[in-house]
């Protein structure tokens, strides 16, 4: 029985380890006594690294590492909107949502692994002020969740089996869910430029 | 001569009320540039979807037609909002943005990429049926997919470019940047 649960579940029971872990790393402040000793590494990152050497020399260049990031984060919009809109039943009513959710998945990853790239070298060259930026560690911790949730939850549920043996309220917190992580995702980079 | 209207045009702008309220706010132009680049993510990244289906590079086993169909309506929406907060933050810094060489580059990409939509949906009605199922689309339509996303990856880029200085019209020197950004005090002072 457990082991049948076990090999079931395997990545939802995945999802809800790391977040114990969390709650765990948070309870014995295990998050602060890392982000008091990353400082060191976020002023490497800046003036030693030559990610923050590049993008603190040539302006232009930091510049146009930074429309690529956005570029990749209008694809994980485009990707986004299209796959949820069709779980809630907004577009593409007329074609499997199996179709839209596998076919726009493969796109979801391409331009997340690109603007993560591009968003490590954007951080790199102004390391020493986002570190004190509240706004950029809300920003990691929505990627790094919904980064879970899609790999972790949202995926293996959606290709696990046919749709329509899916509760229709299950995929519309699914699409729900996803729609507010990557706005709040695409907001609070936006924020960073303000602060 | 049109440089000196834009230039008159721009300062006109920049003494009204509202535009001197819309940058003396504390929040009102953040909010402004921020839902400017979100509603960028749903029309560009809609728009991309089409473009990349044309390639064969998304969703191959859907239509071609019925990506474009029903993608329409979300890029139309983003892109009205896009239009009206864009028109908003020109009309916060009229006479900076109207001087900048990126902010040119940028409307002469735009005009260039309604061009290409237009011939793009032209030749996509005009085409028969048949290779609507097709994982890749004619090469046509797929020449037109590539100009779209080459121009829209342009007009992204350009924006990004605005507010840095590098060809301020206090700071360069060339005549013909300073001619193609407007700069029309700087050029009567050469």
């Amino acid at each position: 029985m457990l082991n049948s649960l076990l090999s079931q579940y395997t990545r939802t029971l995945s999802a809800v380890f790391v977040l114990l872990l969390i709650v765990v790393l948070e309870l014995f402040e295990v998050r602060i006594s890392i982000y008091d000793n990353s400082l060191s590494y976020f002023e490497w990152m800046k003036n030693s690294s030559w990610l923050g050497i590049l993008g603190t020399t040539y302006g232009s260049v930091y510049a146009t590492v930074q429309a690529v990031h956005l570029l990749s984060m209008a694809v994980i919009g485009g990707t986004v909107l299209a796959a949820d809109l069709r779980l809630l039943g907004v577009v593409f009513k007329d074609t499997p949502s199996e179709t839209v959710t596998r076919g726009t998945h493969k796109c979801f990853r391409v331009s997340l692994l690109t603007a993560v790239a591009t968003g490590i070298f954007c951080a790199a060259g102004v390391a020493d002020k986002v570190y004190y930026m509240e706004v950029f560690w809300i920003k990691m911790l929505v990627l790094i969740t919904g980064s879970c949730f899609v790999f972790l939850l949202k995926q293996p549920l959606l290709n696990s089996r046919p749709h329509s043996e899916i509760h229709p309220w299950t995929l519309r917190l699914l699409a729900v869910t996803s729609l507010l992580i990557w706005f709040t995702v695409a907001a609070t980079g936006r924020w960073i430029g303000f602060s | 001569m049109i440089n000196e209207l834009l230039f008159q045009f721009g300062q006109w702008l920049e003494a009204q009320q509202y535009s001197q309220m819309l940058v003396a706010g504390y929040y009102s132009y953040s909010w402004l540039e921020a839902t400017h680049v979100l509603s960028l993510m749903i029309c560009i990244g809609s728009l991309f979807i089409i473009d990349f289906r044309m390639l064969g590079l998304v969703m191959p086993n859907v239509p071609a037609t019925t990506i474009a169909a029903r993608l329409h309506k979300p890029m139309i929406i983003g892109f009205v909002i896009m239009f009206i907060t864009g028109a908003l933050l020109v009309y916060a810094k009229p006479v900076e943005t109207i001087q900048s060489l990126w902010f040119r580059i940028k409307m002469l990409l735009l005009v260039l990429a309604f061009i290409n939509a237009w011939i793009f949906n032209a030749r996509m009605k005009a085409a028969d049926g048949s290779w609507d199922n097709d994982a890749l689309a004619p090469k046509p339509l797929r020449v037109g997919a590539v100009i779209s996303l080459v121009l829209w990856c342009g007009v992204v880029t350009m924006g990004r470019y605005i507010p840095y200085d590098w060809v301020d019209c206090t700071i360069t020197d060339s005549p013909t940047i300073l001619w193609a950004a407007g700069c029309v005090e700087q050029l009567k002072a050469l």
